[in-house]
């Protein structure tokens, strides 16, 4: 005889394993800490990568004036500058990343254990019958 | 209003349903009006402008995750304006490269929101997209609204200057100028991405609230805000947005919320329950709201046939096994008369 309730539950929890599951599985694999590294280590290539995006439009769009000044302007002073802003892009950016993937890791978690706990109760359900 | 309930749940049970070719033709569908749209706009590529490219596109669109439709779009923008000049074309790939990685790596299911922000400002009714995110996004879908914003304008700036930029070799530095001042000095896009950032926290921000009729107050407080601040950043910026339109966009704006109410947060809170219990650490005070549904009709189809005489398979075995209790079947298992002396 078919279980109405177990029925529901299953689909509603093989719904999730193909969906939303798949992607949180992914995140609660690893530890809290590991995952927030990983983030923070792609931020970093994204973060620089961007910045250099950024860097290099804006010596495209002033090209001329930066040659015609190339031989006048203080190159350490300038990579200063440019090495000044680049952190405070970074740490900024980094600080986002933490956050997003912290937010990220306790809501997969979460979601995660009422899966676990639904499947408990599945378990109960068949050990009933 | 009976009859739009049921018309509203008929088309939740088609979706739900059909999910496995609907949502598929309205990938399509989005794919090949954007891509008509894109090929309308800047159209420089002439290879693209096929339609049977435009078809093929989309229809892979179609099966792929719903980010592979911005994908798409980026790409034929991308190859348009390359084919107009290459330099802008480097500017496009930045603003979009920039997009992904500052913003959309994060929440790559808001890419949607990407796409659809600039088609609607192709249809000018722009002022939909912030109220709609505010009520069925989060806080961060204001971002997103950005994006799109600045994607719209990368590519007007491009199609409105696509006359002064030719790929010429001697003046490479004045195109590509023109096209980074215009943008970032582009008055029209400064005021709206402001007031479309605004309108989508505040009208999210009230839909959370606690009160009665919180999406209807949501999405007009949202429309009059944008409104104020469109108009108001308007005078300020000398940026000449066209009054008449904006009224007109912030009214769709509200009408585009009722019908995503509807959809979503339909309630009737004329049948409130407030409720009053304790435990023992504890006093609830619950406000329970109905929603507003109507029961579907219960179609049972009697089918009434002559029932099919079953067909059964009769072999040594089973003929057998009916019959152990009476007869003995040794027989089975001997050896077939014949075979032995094989």
């Amino acid at each position: 005889m078919l279980n109405e309730d177990r029925v529901i539950l299953m689909t509603r929890m093989a719904a999730y394993e193909s969906g939303e599951g798949k992607k949180h599985m992914n995140v609660v694999r690893f530890f809290k800490g590991d995952y927030i590294a990983v983030g923070i280590l792609k931020g970093v290539i994204c973060a620089t990568l961007s910045y250099a995006l950024i860097f290099g439009l804006y010596i495209y769009y002033n090209f001329e004036t930066f040659l015609a000044s190339m031989y006048d302007i203080d190159i350490l002073e300038f990579a200063r500058g440019i090495l000044i802003k680049y952190l405070w892009f970074l740490g900024i950016y980094v600080m986002i990343t933490y956050v997003v993937c912290t937010i990220k890791y306790n809501i997969s978690r979460r979601s995660l254990k009422k899966y676990f706990r639904n499947l408990k109760v599945l378990k109960r359900m068949y050990d009933k019958q | 209003m009976t009859k739009l309930l049921e018309i509203r749940d008929n088309i939740k049970l088609f979706f739900t349903k059909y999910d496995v070719f609907a949502i598929p033709v309205v990938k399509f569908l989005l794919a090949f009006i954007m891509m008509l749209m894109i090929n309308g706009k800047l159209g420089y590529m002439s290879k693209l402008n096929n339609i049977g490219i435009v078809l093929i596109v989309s229809l892979a669109a179609s099966f792929l995750p719903t980010g592979a439709i911005m994908l798409f779009g980026a790409l034929f923008s991308m190859a348009h304006v390359f084919a107009l000049s290459p330099e802008v074309a480097v500017i496009v790939a930045v603003i979009y490269l920039l997009v992904y990685l500052l913003y959309l790596r994060f929440t790559p299911s808001e890419s949607l929101c990407i796409v659809i922000t600039p088609m609607l400002f192709v249809l000018k009714i722009p002022y939909v997209v912030p109220v709609v995110m505010g009520l069925i996004g989060g806080p961060a879908s204001a971002l997103s609204v950005v994006c799109g914003v600045i994607v719209y304008f990368a590519l007007n700036v491009v199609s409105t200057n696509a006359a002064n930029v030719s790929g010429n070799i001697s003046d490479l530095m004045g195109e590509i100028r023109l096209i980074i001042d215009s943008l970032l000095g582009n008055k029209q896009m400064l005021v709206l991405i402001f007031a479309f950032a605004i309108t989508t926290i505040v009208v999210y921000v009230i839909r959370r609230l606690p009160i009665e009729h919180c999406w209807t107050i949501s999405m007009l407080s949202g429309a009059a805000i944008c409104l104020i601040t469109v108009l108001v950043g308007g005078v300020v910026k000398d940026a000449g947005f066209n009054i008449f339109g904006v009224f007109i966009g912030c009214i769709l704006a509200v009408g585009a919320g009722k019908v995503i109410e509807f959809f979503r947060f339909c309630v009737d809170y004329t049948r409130t329950e407030r409720v009053q219990f304790e435990d023992d650490e504890y006093y609830y005070y619950v406000k329970a709201v109905p929603k507003m549904s109507v029961a579907a009709p219960d179609r049972k189809v009697k089918n009434i046939n002559r029932a099919h005489k079953t067909r059964t398979v009769l072999n040594r075995e089973s003929v057998a096994g009916d019959m152990t209790e009476e007869f003995d079947t040794d027989y089975l298992t001997a050896p077939i008369p014949g075979e032995e002396k094989n």
